[in-house]
């Protein structure tokens, strides 16, 4: 088996699945712990509208994915906090919204389009040296810039209006978040796809937070478990003969039944 | 001196008034209540002060400087909310709680120790939150406040959730300690009887200023009429011991 391990194809995914599990781990504790799992569905299902916009236009999808995810992001933060919407409801007219426009814009491209589909579904093995670069910009940019701010976030998380008495500018950092969500999503796209992306922001995290005994441990933990999805994922598709995407979200679901049996 | 100055307080929504008119100035190291009923403004007077809230006329100085212009000045605020909706199944202890709060880069063990131990509260450090009660979050909250050194503490109904054999120890615990610091405190109550024990004044809120001054000059049966109602008294309360 390790001779796989000399296929470029196949180090490529191995690197990039572990910055996709480290990347989605670190945003994902914030995701749980700030009760966001429909605002991230909500930002993968933009991305996937941001993509074929991009086939229809003729940009990079990945690029595209990025800019409309922002976009989206941006106008749900906006809302939720100068609106009288509750999340929910501004989080569910985004994601319909968005998900209405990428229906409409995919009847408007011509013929089946494969490569549109890879996106919605994932495949880390057709990873190409430039989204592999674009996929180590990506990580250490977010690994620096959450390194930064995670104390802020943890205080704004804990209580938003003392955070701001105590001087923390708070919407700045909520709309960093979002960047950063839809940033690590648009990047997640080709390796695991829209459907799934969710899924390795969530689980990690959800499967550290069964077994931490403090939130240092739960950032640790839901690192190790991001990580440990996707090799022991893409090394479970490779023995199994398996859809890639779907198998490395289904080890990270094994690992949280573990924990969660491992927590009683 | 002054530190907080409320001049002619004006808060709309819509149509809608919340505060009218309200004036007053708290001085340096006095222990100020707010009192009124349900809907009265007290809330929204707590966060016009602390710049959580906009208003629509008047001024709100704390330390000399407008409430909109306090950059820096945010560290000598110590604010206690109403509610904290945070999630206590969250593996957060109170040491990392405390944390947040710190600038130092060295000795933050023992700082957060030193300012759980003045709330008697040492023995919950390594505790997560999720598992503390509701008094001793709450105390754990008034020391995440202080741990910044403010000069200025409010609390907004600070004793709710807390049992009232657990009040009192409370309310002893914020006299002590605005005493040993010198600090000025302002603090939301629905207690008449809080307010003539703890408080140096007392300002009676609904939507305008009723009345305001020590506790003895402010609150007589006219104005607590005025503020809670016809139905409304005071009654002295005798303990036989």
């Amino acid at each position: 088996m390790l001779d796989i391990l000399a296929y470029p194809f196949v180090q490529r995914a191995l690197v990039s699945g572990v910055i996709v599990g480290i990347v989605c781990a670190l945003l994902g504790v914030f995701v749980v712990i700030r009760k966001m799992s429909f605002f991230g569905d909500a930002i993968s299902h933009s991305a996937f509208t941001g993509v074929a916009l991009g086939f229809l236009l003729g940009i990079n999808p990945s690029l595209s994915a990025l800019g409309f995810a922002i976009l989206v992001a941006a106008g749900m933060v906006y809302l939720q906090n100068k609106g009288n919407l509750s999340a929910d409801t501004t989080i569910g007219i985004f994601f319909s919204g968005s998900a209405a426009l990428g229906l409409l814009i995919i009847a408007l491209l011509r013929g089946y389009r494969t490569d549109l589909f890879q996106y919605l579904l994932g495949d880390i093995l057709s990873i190409s040296d430039r989204d592999l670069m674009i996929s180590v910009v990506m990580g250490i940019v977010v690994v620096g810039v959450m390194s930064r701010i995670m104390r802020p976030l943890l205080q704004i998380t804990f209580n938003r209006d003392m955070a701001k008495v105590a001087g923390v500018p708070v919407e700045r950092y909520e709309y960093l978040l979002m960047f950063l969500l839809a940033a690590t999503v648009a990047v997640s796209l080709k390796i695991v796809g829209i459907i799934l992306v969710t899924a390795l922001l969530i689980v990690p995290a959800a499967a550290a937070k069964n077994i931490s005994a403090n939130f240092r441990q739960m950032v640790a933990w839901s690192v190790i478990f991001g990580v440990s999805s996707s090799i022991l994922g893409l090394a479970a598709s490779y023995w199994l003969d398996t859809s890639s995407g779907p198998t490395i979200v289904l080890t990270s679901i094994l690992i949280f039944c573990i924990t969660l049996a491992a927590r009683k | 001196m002054s530190i907080i100055e409320v001049e002619d307080l004006n808060v709309r929504i819509g149509s809608h008034h919340i505060l009218q008119h309200v004036s007053f100035t708290v001085e340096k190291g006095a222990v100020t209540a707010i009192i009124g009923p349900n809907g009265s403004g007290k809330t929204t007077l707590v966060k016009v002060i602390t710049g959580l809230q906009s208003f629509d006329t008047g001024t709100v100085k704390l330390f000399g400087t407008p409430v909109k212009e306090l950059g820096k000045l945010h560290r000598k605020l110590g604010y206690v909310p109403q509610k904290v909706d945070f999630d206590r199944s969250v593996p957060l202890t109170v040491e990392e709680l405390l944390n947040l709060n710190l600038l130092e880069k060295t000795g933050r063990r023992e700082k957060i120790a030193a300012s759980l131990d003045e709330i008697g509260a040492g023995h919950l450090m390594d505790r997560k939150l999720g598992v503390l009660s509701g008094g001793e979050f709450q105390r754990v909250l008034i020391a995440l406040s202080l741990i910044q050194d403010p000069e200025i503490l409010i609390l907004d109904e600070p004793s709710a959730g807390i049992d009232v054999e657990g009040e009192k120890v409370f309310y002893d615990m914020i006299e002590q300690l605005a005493e040993s610091r010198g600090m000025t405190v302002l603090l939301v109550s629905h207690d008449v009887g809080v307010v003539y024990r703890y408080a140096d004044g007392v300002l009676c809120l609904n939507q305008k200023l009723v009345c305001s001054g020590t506790p003895h000059e402010a609150l007589s049966q006219e104005t607590v009429r005025e503020l809670y109602g016809q139905g409304a008294s005071l009654y002295d309360h005798v303990h036989r011991h």
